[in-house]
């Protein structure tokens, strides 16, 4: 970018960056809670708002500098977005905020498995259409575990990680050889195979579905059951919040880890030239399946939680229209960014959930989210980064010379693009 | 043993299908031929024409003009509103859809056509909410189907059926794919228009050096698409009589796996592409017991082994990627 107008706000002081790093976490937790508690007009504009902002953000570089200050703070901030987070089930707890509970939870499930989307979509360029499959898959184990065998949720977590595993692998060994778009059609494909066979297979209720999933339980505490704490009813979805919300928490590390490390830069490199990448001695066939393997386990975890959460699985929630879905959420966040495309999946879920009424009017909603966002701005509401190995390496030198801890507006701008 | 007059019945109904699949196949090589970009809306702009003949068709019949006038005249105004519509709607794809990515990812043109042909469905689908269909009443009589809540399913008008013989419709579908691929054939290898489109196909730049108006060509290609989709819309609304609006989605789904496993960017690929799929549909659906709800999964089965070793299709040249 050519504009040198960016954001500057220099903090000088290690206490005040530090003091904005906590304010900024809990703005942000603050802006969620708002969005999904008010009602749904309210909540509206405030989504509304939020993408105006993200928008206006990016472009003074405000996110950017808000990067680099959680960077350089990395415990404090990890350390204070944990705690927010953790207080969310709380502020939730009651029985009377039951459905923004359930909204919650349901945002969370669909972040894992946009996460797992964007392994393959965002880092490598390679659109999997069936990413629903593989959450219905991971749902059909927990379901098949706990219901027709009558076995334990956690049997049921093993049993969907190991046959999403299988799957993503089973898919991804054709798709070594085709690219573009013969690879969305064989994912396509799948989608609607899976579909199908789901329909027509008794053993799985056929149309109907499987109803009476148990969810997970330690011992006797069920995570999904209402309990009494100092006499406040609470709502049936905070135990199982407080586990998604942890392993969302646990996906998003594993996704940025893999985004710095040589996989996910190789898996770029792969998406911006697979001939080149072969060249430069990359094994594309491995990086590929792994981005299929990983992608998979994500949205088969995601597919089992949510089975838990329903308690029914049916081939209705896992179609076509799903997989658009998630699509849709990864490209509005900002594709090959965990943290774009965890906003982007929260957005729209509450979206959708927030504007029941409207029901009919939500496939047509986002695909005209999709469309305009391709359009206007295809990098997402939060782009992605360019890796900042050079500043690490800076740092590092500055530390050595001397040991004084620099301002962050010291620090150049890594420009994006 | 199972008597031959079964499997001609087959073949006879593997044809037809075949028949629907083609015409949505050929929009699809048509328009990566030109542009490159495979333009997934291609079976939602079909079915979109489906829809806008049936709503003229009630309208027409609402003002009294199908019984008086003669029944060709009909059929052809009805036609040429549905060939309008696609042809705008062919437009407004390359307007929104294709343009804007000229220079980015090859896979934006294909989400963004996805989501626009999602866009077509559910218009379509809001648009005959209502339960009462004029159409439905006068063709069915006391048989109307009458769905009371939701995105009905509505029944196509009749019209080829001379005399109420399927026979006849069979026929006129065959026949009119045939005079279809063969204008086509005409069009592209014998006009200069045609021929310019297929120079764009082969190199882009070469062709804007020679004189060929490039833009103009790929905007024709777009309305002859439209054109080719519209009665492609009409042939498969009048061979399965009832529609729904999602109806554009497995069928484009199935239009481009015939392009594909015939060979992208030849007309004669997507005709040999769309009859493989939908004989190994028909057959399995005649032969295998309880085939019918797995007859569409072999289909796919099919193409993905077709994708996986011959991703070139059956008749294609295999190229060879450069860095």
């Amino acid at each position: 970018m050519t504009d040198k107008t960016g954001f500057s706000l220099k903090l000088k002081s290690d206490a005040s960056q530090r003091l904005a790093v906590v304010l900024i976490n809990v703005f942000i937790f603050a802006l969620a809670y708002a969005i999904l508690r008010a009602p749904a007009f309210v909540s509206l504009a405030f989504i509304l708002l939020v993408i105006v902002g993200l928008l206006a953000a990016d472009k003074y570089r405000i996110i950017a500098w808000v990067y680099d200050l959680f960077i350089r703070h990395k415990k404090l901030a990890f350390t204070v977005a944990f705690l927010c987070a953790m207080a969310m089930p709380l502020l939730f707890a009651p029985k009377s905020s039951q459905y923004i509970a359930h909204i919650a939870v349901m945002a969370c499930i669909y972040s894992m498995v946009c996460l797992g989307l964007n392994f393959q979509m965002g880092s490598a360029d390679m659109v999997n259409f069936a990413p629903a499959a593989f959450m219905g898959i991971g749902a059909y184990s927990m379901a098949v575990v706990t219901v027709n065998m009558g076995l334990s949720g956690w049997i049921g977590i093993l049993a969907a990680i190991f046959f999403s595993c299988t799957a993503g692998l089973l898919i991804g060994l054709p798709t070594l050889r085709t690219k573009g778009y013969y690879l969305s059609l064989v994912t396509m494909a799948l989608q609607l195979v899976f579909t199908q066979l789901i329909k027509n297979i008794p053993y799985f209720g056929g149309p109907n579905g499987i109803t009476g999933v148990k969810s997970l339980s330690i011992g006797d505490f069920a995570f999904y059951k209402s309990y009494t704490l100092f006499g406040i009813k609470l709502a049936p979805h905070v135990p199982l919040f407080f586990f998604c919300l942890l392993i969302l928490i646990f996906f998003i590390y594993i996704a940025m880890r893999v985004g710095v490390s040589h996989y996910g830069l190789s898996l770029n490199t792969i998406a911006q030239d697979e001939v080149a990448a072969n060249c430069l001695g990359i094994n594309c066939n491995r990086r590929k399946l792994f981005a299929f393997i990983i992608g998979s386990i994500f949205c088969g975890i995601g597919g089992a939680l949510n089975a838990g959460l329903t308690s029914f699985v049916g081939p209705s929630d896992y179609t076509f229209a799903r997989s658009l879905i998630f699509i849709c959420m990864v490209i509005l966040g900002g594709m090959d960014n965990p943290i774009g495309v965890v906003v982007g999946a929260f957005l729209l879920t509450v979206l959708t959930e927030k504007l029941r009424e409207f029901a009919d009017y939500a496939q047509l909603i986002y695909a005209l989210v999709l469309v305009t966002v391709l359009i206007v701005r295809p990098a997402g509401l939060i782009p992605k980064r360019v890796r900042n190995y050079c500043a690490l390496f800076n740092r590092k030198l500055r530390q050595l010379a001397e040991p004084a801890a620099p301002s962050v507006s010291e620090q150049t701008f890594q420009s994006e693009n | 043993m199972v008597p031959m007059g079964y499997l001609l019945d087959l073949i006879g109904s593997a044809v037809l299908l075949g028949c629907t699949y083609t015409l949505v196949a050929i929009g699809f090589s048509l328009f990566f031929g030109v542009m490159d970009v495979v333009v997934f809306c291609c079976g939602d702009i079909a079915i979109f024409g489906a829809f806008s003949i049936l709503a003229s068709y009630t309208i027409l019949n609402g003002l009294g003009v199908t019984g008086t006038w003669p029944l060709l005249l009909v059929i052809l105004l009805l036609l040429l509103i549905g060939i309008l519509f696609c042809a705008v709607l062919g437009l407004l794809t390359h307007r929104f859809s294709i343009k804007p990515f000229e220079k980015s990812s090859a896979l934006m043109p294909l989400l963004s056509t996805i989501a626009l042909g999602t866009v077509i469905r559910e218009v379509i689908g809001l648009m005959f909410m209502p339960v009462t269909n004029g159409v439905a009443d006068m063709v069915a009589g006391e048989n109307a189907v009458h769905v009371v809540s939701g995105r009905n399913p509505q029944s196509f008008p009749s019209l080829l059926s001379l005399g109420g013989s399927t026979a006849a419709r069979n026929i006129i579908i065959v026949l009119v794919t045939v005079v279809i691929l063969l204008l086509l054939f005409l069009f592209l290898n014998k006009t200069k228009t045609g021929l310019a489109m297929q120079a764009i196909s082969q190199n882009k730049e070469l062709s804007l050096m020679t004189g060929i108006n490039v833009s103009r060509s790929i905007v024709i290609t777009f309305v002859i698409g439209g054109v080719v989709l519209a009665i492609s819309g009409f042939l498969v609304g009048s061979y399965q009589t009832i529609m729904s609006f999602d109806n554009g989605s497995m069928f484009g789904i199935k239009g481009f796996s015939a392009a594909v496993v015939g060979g992208l960017r030849n007309t004669w690929g997507a005709v040999l592409g769309g009859m493989l799929l939908a004989f190994v549909e028909v057959m399995v659906s005649g032969y295998v017991p309880n085939g019918s709800a797995y007859a569409s999964i072999l289909a796919f089965v099919v193409v993905v082994i077709f994708i996986v070793f011959k991703p070139e299709g059956i008749i294609g040249e295999k190229t060879v990627e450069k860095v």
